[in-house]
């Protein structure tokens, strides 16, 4: 390709990053692809990761005339729904933007805000641009600083998030959600009523019905899918509605039972089971579960917030009046929420125990991006807490360039071998039940 | 600082509790010439019932108009605040559309088919299937002025303990094993499925969740504020007898089972009690359980009765959902994480905690060790287990908008 003179620096800087940005979401794609056993029906996801990267286009948003960004999970995604707009998941997991970004932020800040930073920077990644807003609970230091980064572009609404969960600052966040309602209706110009926000309810809680049929059938033994595949599903649901997410995810569990019933398997060894836990797997940054599957183990739980757990807790109407709704989705927020970013969180441990116990896990991987500081505090309590099941684990420090790839296989690879030869042979598909 | 200063609230609050039941019988509600304590089926036919039915009406009558007070002031008050005023009108009831709900269970329905029997049978049972157990007593806020109940309420005895031991020793004996076996065999239950007064309460409850009004949500401060008034409660309950005092006069129970079995009693503080207990568990269900003095003795028993409420602390994610739905505001439930037992002694088996836990299994209720009715995230999720019509349409990507 032969540089055009009128060219400025600005567009060949911008021209490069579109196409860095574009080859390596291809790649990471394509590696998922490539990796085998996927179930039919995937496709709808694939799609639209391809289309918001590969493609860099614009999450589709139907109806709705507002997409409205938001970072972590204590974001409700009903009040957005109910104001008449699209939610998209914004953090990211972009190498190319990270590098952008690494400029920008400070050298310890993480790589995810990093990326988000870069995003900002370029200002080409159509699903920033298009946000009419963007809603950042507070649940670290770079995520303060990123908000007030952001708030230049478009209209940004911080959440505070509580180091604690007594019932006060339940009833504080609920204020902060009336709060967010009222600059939501600015927004969209659409008023929430007790009508949008119930059908609101009823769109997430349809996605997260066919979530929990999906994971009850992700836990079966022998495994019917790969996390990494699981994960590729989970990652979409950011840039999808929750009505569409839900349909298409029915039809991924549909193909699973169908393999019930062939008795078909995604592989018939006995693989070691994996759980990943740590700070979030966002598309394209799945190098990790990548090299987990590729490497002979099978990611059999995550406990990230971009996976399993970001919509696993329905928000349960107890009292069915509006301000009830509000409640229910404050509580939801807060209360079931393992974020490290809680002060006393050892209810994540117990939330780790469980997905031990339910998918017979047998070695945890801890995944740190660089910088999170506070997955990085937790490590040492799950280390011990694990120790004393006799789980095996690993912290994996990564960031977001190809650069730690190698040593990144050597360690999981060994991982996998320790995890190997501590089953004895014939006891392979010995089945751990009790602790 | 601010210790001192709720201690000596509360302490006022109790002195004026005692003073109001010492002295109940000078503070009429709705006097009848002639208490006439006989009743039978023709008079509950006839239009002599009516007659008695008089001072109901009028605590129906009261605690409505006070209940749209409430929900006018309430809805004044949102409109004259800057920030809220918006949403006025959704928070005060007034609100198109259901919200989504999961399909009835099992449990509860047999849950409501126990009471409004039990607290037919408490009513009427008497006169209808004669007074064949009308010697044991079961301790349940039904009143025994209505001497047609068909078994004997506990209540009339534990508050005037000084006549219990002028009765002969087999009455007494009969007495304590009657009421302490019911504790035992049934415990809280009693509460949550038999009580008439649970069955009011629960009604009212039921009306607000029909209209969609915003309640009043306890949280622990709340709760823990009201701890000592339940004691005094009981202080009261057990020790106004010996003092002089007549607790029947002061408890809101005379007011609905001896009324509606065509028995004219008087009210006292009694009627106006009821009337607060009326609009109070509209505002927060169950709202007279929290102190009520039988269920506070029926709680020291809560460690050997028969029926329980069990926890997979393995399962559970703390969502706090059974804390949110809990009627008496039992923490502890969502909090533990060792204990396979959560059985609370202010627990009243209502079976909400267990109908609103989104896990598989983490919460259940036990009878005997056996296993009667488990959480599950399917019946959960029942509400929403299809994308409804309407919404399908507007939520997919190139759909059109909903027109309005």
């Amino acid at each position: 390709m032969t540089i055009k003179r009128t060219e400025t620096l600005r567009q060949r800087q911008d021209r490069r990053f579109i196409n860095k940005e574009t080859q390596t979401a291809a790649k990471y794609l394509r590696r998922l692809k490539e990796l085998s056993g996927a179930p039919d029906g995937i496709e709808p996801f694939y799609d639209t990761l391809e289309r918001i990267y590969v493609n860099m286009d614009h999450a589709k948003s139907g109806a709705f005339r507002h997409t409205v960004g938001t970072y972590c999970v204590m974001t409700p995604p009903e009040l957005i729904y109910a104001a008449g707009a699209m939610p998209v998941k914004l953090c990211s997991g972009n190498y190319t933007a990270f590098s952008v970004g690494d400029d920008i932020a400070p050298r310890d800040a993480c790589p995810l805000v990093k990326a988000v930073a870069g995003f900002k920077q370029t200002g080409l990644m159509p699903v920033y641009e298009d946000c009419s807003m963007m809603i950042v609970p507070i649940t670290c230091d770079c995520k303060k600083k990123i908000a007030g980064m952001l708030s230049d572009r478009c209209e940004v609404v911080t959440l505070h998030i509580p180091s604690s969960r007594n019932d006060e600052d339940i009833e504080d966040f609920t204020v902060q959600l009336y709060d967010l309602m009222e600059r939501l209706e600015n927004v969209t110009g659409r008023r929430i009523t007790y009508e949008s926000l119930s059908d609101a309810f009823r769109m997430v809680g349809y996605a997260q019905y066919e979530l929990s049929e999906f994971i009850r059938l992700k836990k079966q033994m022998p495994y019917l899918i790969r996390g990494s595949h699981a994960m590729a599903i989970l990652n979409a649901a950011s840039y999808m509605t929750a009505g569409e997410w839900g349909r298409a995810l029915h039809k991924v569990s549909e193909s699973l039972k169908m393999r019930i019933a062939e008795k078909k398997n995604v592989t018939s060894k006995k693989l070691p089971r994996i759980l990943l836990t740590g700070s979030p797997i966002v598309f394209p940054n799945v190098k990790i579960p990548l090299l987990i599957e590729e490497n002979g183990g099978i990611v059999a739980g995550d406990e990230t917030c971009m996976g399993e757990r970001g919509m696993w807790d329905p928000a349960v109407i107890t009292d069915n009046s509006f301000d009830g709704m509000m409640n229910a989705l404050a509580n939801r927020a807060l209360r079931p929420c393992p974020c490290p970013t809680f002060a006393d969180n050892s209810q994540r441990i117990y939330r780790i125990k469980q997905l031990i116990k339910e998918n017979q896990i047998q070695g945890v991987i801890y995944h740190v991006l660089r910088g999170c500081l506070v997955y990085d505090f937790e490590y040492r309590r799950i280390e011990e807490e694990l120790g004393k099941l006799g789980i095996p684990v690993i912290r994996l420090e990564s960031d977001y360039n190809e650069e730690d790839i190698e040593q990144l296989r050597i360690r999981i690879e060994a991982f996998i071998e320790l995890i190997k030869l501590r089953q004895e042979p014939e006891k392979r598909s010995a089945v751990r039940t009790e602790f | 600082m601010r210790s001192k200063k709720r201690i000596i609230i509360t302490v006022f609050i109790c002195i004026g509790i005692a003073a109001l039941a010492y002295f109940s019988w000078m503070i009429p509600f709705y006097v009848f010439e002639t208490n006439d304590f006989d009743t039978s089926i023709e008079k509950l036919l006839s239009s002599d019932y009516l007659k008695t039915l008089v001072p109901l009406f009028i605590i129906i009558g009261l605690s409505a108009v006070g209940i749209i007070l409430i929900v006018l002031l309430r809805r004044m008050l949102a409109k004259g605040d800057k920030k809220y005023s918006r949403f006025a009108d959704v928070r005060t009831g007034k609100a198109r559309g259901k919200a989504p709900k999961q399909k009835p269970a099992v449990f509860m329905i047999i849950r409501w088919v126990v009471m409004i029997a039990s607290a037919f049978l408490l009513i009427w049972g008497g006169l209808i299937f004669g007074m064949g157990i009308s010697s044991l007593s079961i301790p349940v806020l039904s009143c025994p002025w209505n001497t047609e109940e068909m078994t004997n309420s506990s209540c009339y005895y534990l508050s005037h303990l000084n006549e219990l031991f002028e009765l002969p020793i087999g009455s007494i004996l009969l007495f304590f094993i009657s009421t302490l076996g019911s504790i035992f065999v049934l415990g809280r239950v009693i509460c949550g499925f038999i009580c008439p007064v649970g069955l009011i309460q629960d009604i009212m409850d039921k009306i607000r969740k029909k209209t969609n009004t915003e309640g009043i949500k306890m949280n622990e401060k709340m709760y823990s504020a009201i701890t000592p008034v339940k004691w005094f409660i009981l202080l009261v309950f057990i020790g106004l007898c010996f003092a002089g005092g007549n607790f029947c006069n002061f408890c809101p129970a005379v007011a609905v089972s001896p009324i509606l079995a065509g028995i004219s009693t008087s009210l006292y503080v009694s009627g106006f009690l009821m009337v607060l207990v009326l609009m109070g568990s509209f505002f927060k269900r169950r709202a007279f359980c929290t102190v009520c003095p039988l269920g506070t003795i029926m709680g020291f028993f809560h460690k050997i009765s028969l029926f329980r409420i069990k926890k997979d602390c393995q399962s559970c994610t703390e969502c706090g959902a059974c804390y949110e739905a809990c009627p008496m505001g039992i923490k502890m439930i969502y909090t533990e994480r060792e204990k396979a037992d959560v059985t609370h002694a202010n627990c009243i088996m209502c079976g909400e905690c267990v109908r609103c836990c989104p896990e598989d299994n983490a919460l259940s209720m036990a009878f005997a060790g056996k296993r009667i009715y488990t959480s599950s995230r399917k019946k959960i999720m029942s509400g929403t287990e299809k994308l409804p019509e309407h919404l399908s349409s507007y939520y997919e990507s190139g759909g059109t908008p909903p027109k309005k």
